[in-house]
């Protein structure tokens, strides 16, 4: 397999955006990829190809262009299932992201399941997706939310898992595989053994993992899995959720209408087979198709030299940085424990105006509560700097960051 | 070298804030905050006299948001109520020489305008419960839902 470093020039001409100049005609340098990353020219080209050649309803009609459609839609479904090492593609639902996969967990599961006394327990380092439908959930039903701390090297303290799974009344885990904000790897081996042996289910939100690092959803062995098309190459608006057979089976529809029914009466309806169960009304077809180039993109790549190029510009990152005096970097240190996700803070100067400072050199970077206000409050800060790489990114990126740096310690006369 | 946005009066302005601090017993206190940056103020005012004869803020935001809210409170305090309920925006923001943020960033302009927000709205409570079902009251309302 290539090294990403070999290809990078390669790589970044299949990024249009990449040649845009903004603010002073500088050139564009992006690093907000945990929020969304770029899109290669195979992306766009497949959702126009769409629209230009074979845009129709799928799922229905036996003309010549709704088959095409159809057949592209569903071969996504294959592509996703073997991206992730899922064996049953009927387990594959696609979702708008990340969000609806775990929102229609929290409504067709959650308020079956989650009973008056249960508890769910989340962490503290969980994007607001992943806290605030099972706020909803608990207070609708009288239930628990419990949290898993951090120690102060941004790790989830796993003892307290312990304890709360103790008290018989956990129902479901959620835990998100990589955080956000301080690109923490979870221990998902030891997190979902744990949950087994109690008989606990578990959700994983890989929108930050999906897209960096080699994930197999069967070895992983959790129950629910959701991740974002945008998040990977792909466009917005579509994700997926991944659901144990023998889980989803047992759930009631979450949104009801076309595609998703067998037969409807007027008083009766019968449910279409999996996973269109969960699939109602048109879907979004044109960016299911592509996501299935960013798939494509992403494996021709390869998913471990994707992890390698991330490291290395990580830890480049890390011990550059390191070396500025007033800066305070959130999260591991260690780059195997880690994701390409920089948060920090420099001097007592506000992220938005560092963020704001580093735009006029062209640079984008994060600056706020990054949807994890639970996690600020544990930092003890209202907002953070996050830098955050993928493959198109190089070192003179980072360089051009830390230099930019130098510009918000001139005018504040740090 | 000179910068747009971040001048020495601002800077100046942020670093040594007016007027910041919390009041006893307020006659008006009003929280705002910004979701996107995590700006996050807490107004309070005494009124005495339909004067507002003191006025503290508290709070975390970033060098715009607190430059501007420590103009906004020295330009009110001992004022009128009327002043402060008839304040535009362009009178905080060329104080600081920041009238173009409106034009220009739609999003910074709302660190500039937190705390404003938060007067309007402050008083909009303060005086609803004076005078219910006033029409200059809806319009203080509408400012404050419209200042961005």
């Amino acid at each position: 397999m290539q090294s990403i470093e070999s290809s990078i020039e390669n790589i970044r001409k299949d990024f249009p955006i990449l040649k845009r100049k903004v603010r002073d005609n500088k050139l564009l340098v992006y690093l907000d990829n945990a929020s969304t990353t770029q899109k290669p020219k195979q992306v766009i080209d497949a959702i126009t190809n769409y629209y230009n050649n074979y845009n129709a309803n799928i799922h229905r009609s036996v003309y010549s262009i709704a088959e095409e459609a159809t057949e592209a839609y569903e071969r996504v479904r294959d592509k996703v299932a073997k991206f992730l090492n899922i064996s049953k593609r009927e387990e594959i639902i696609f979702v708008r992201g990340t969000t609806e996969g775990i929102n229609l967990v929290a409504y067709a599961w959650g308020r079956k399941y989650i009973k008056e006394g249960d508890i769910i327990v989340t962490t503290e380092y969980e994007h607001h997706s992943n806290i605030v439908p099972w706020q909803l959930l608990v207070k609708e039903k009288g239930a628990k939310l419990e949290y898993i701390e951090i120690n102060d090297n941004g790790e989830l303290i796993l003892d307290q898992l312990d304890k709360y799974l103790a008290t018989g009344k956990v129902k479901l885990v959620v835990f998100s595989l990589m955080s956000n904000v301080l690109g923490t790897i979870s221990d998902a081996e030891k997190i979902i053994s744990k949950c087994h042996e109690a008989g606990v289910k578990t959700l994983v939100d890989a929108a930050q993992a999906v897209p960096h690092m080699s994930v197999d959803v069967t070895k992983l062995g959790c129950d629910f899995f959701a991740f974002s098309a945008h998040k990977m190459l792909g466009p917005t608006g579509i994700g997926v959720l991944w659901v144990r057979k023998s889980v989803l089976e047992t759930m009631d529809p979450f949104h009801g209408g076309g595609d998703m029914i067998r037969e409807v009466h007027k008083y009766e309806t019968t449910w279409n087979d999996l996973p269109y169960k969960f699939e109602a009304g048109t879907p979004n077809i044109a960016d299911v198709i592509g996501f299935g180039s960013a798939i494509d993109y992403l494996s021709q790549l390869g998913m471990e030299a994707v992890r390698k190029h991330e490291m290395e510009l990580t830890q480049y990152a890390l011990d550059k940085m390191s070396q500025i005096k007033g800066i305070v970097i959130y999260g591991p240190k260690d780059v195997s424990k880690r994701g390409g996700v920089i948060s920090f803070n420099f001097h007592d100067v506000h992220p938005h105006d560092v963020a704001t400072i580093v735009d006029r050199e062209g640079i984008a970077i994060r600056s706020g509560h990054h949807c994890a206000q639970v996690l600020m409050e544990k930092l003890n800060v209202a907002a953070t700097n996050r830098a955050s790489f993928y493959i198109y990114n190089t070192k003179q990126d980072v360089d051009k960051l830390i230099q930019s740096l130098g510009k918000v310690s001139e005018l504040f006369k740090l | 070298m000179s910068d747009p946005i971040y001048t020495e009066i601002i800077i100046d302005e942020a670093r040594n804030p007016q007027n910041e601090g919390t009041l006893e017993n307020p006659d008006i206190s009003q929280h705002d905050s910004n979701p996107m940056c995590g700006d996050s103020i807490t107004l309070q005012m005494n009124v005495t006299d339909d004067s507002i004869n003191d006025i503290k803020w508290s709070g975390e935001g970033c060098t715009i948001c607190k430059a501007c809210t420590s103009v906004l409170t020295q330009l009110i305090k001992g004022k009128n109520i009327d002043f402060a309920k008839n304040l535009k925006k362009e009178e905080i923001l060329s104080e600081l020489g920041l009238e173009y943020l409106a034009k220009q960033s739609p999003i910074r302009i709302k660190c500039a305008l937190l705390s404003m927000k938060a007067l309007k709205l402050g008083l909009y409570s303060y005086l609803a419960k004076k005078l219910a079902g006033s029409l200059s009251l809806d319009n203080l309302k509408d400012d404050a839902a419209n200042l961005y």
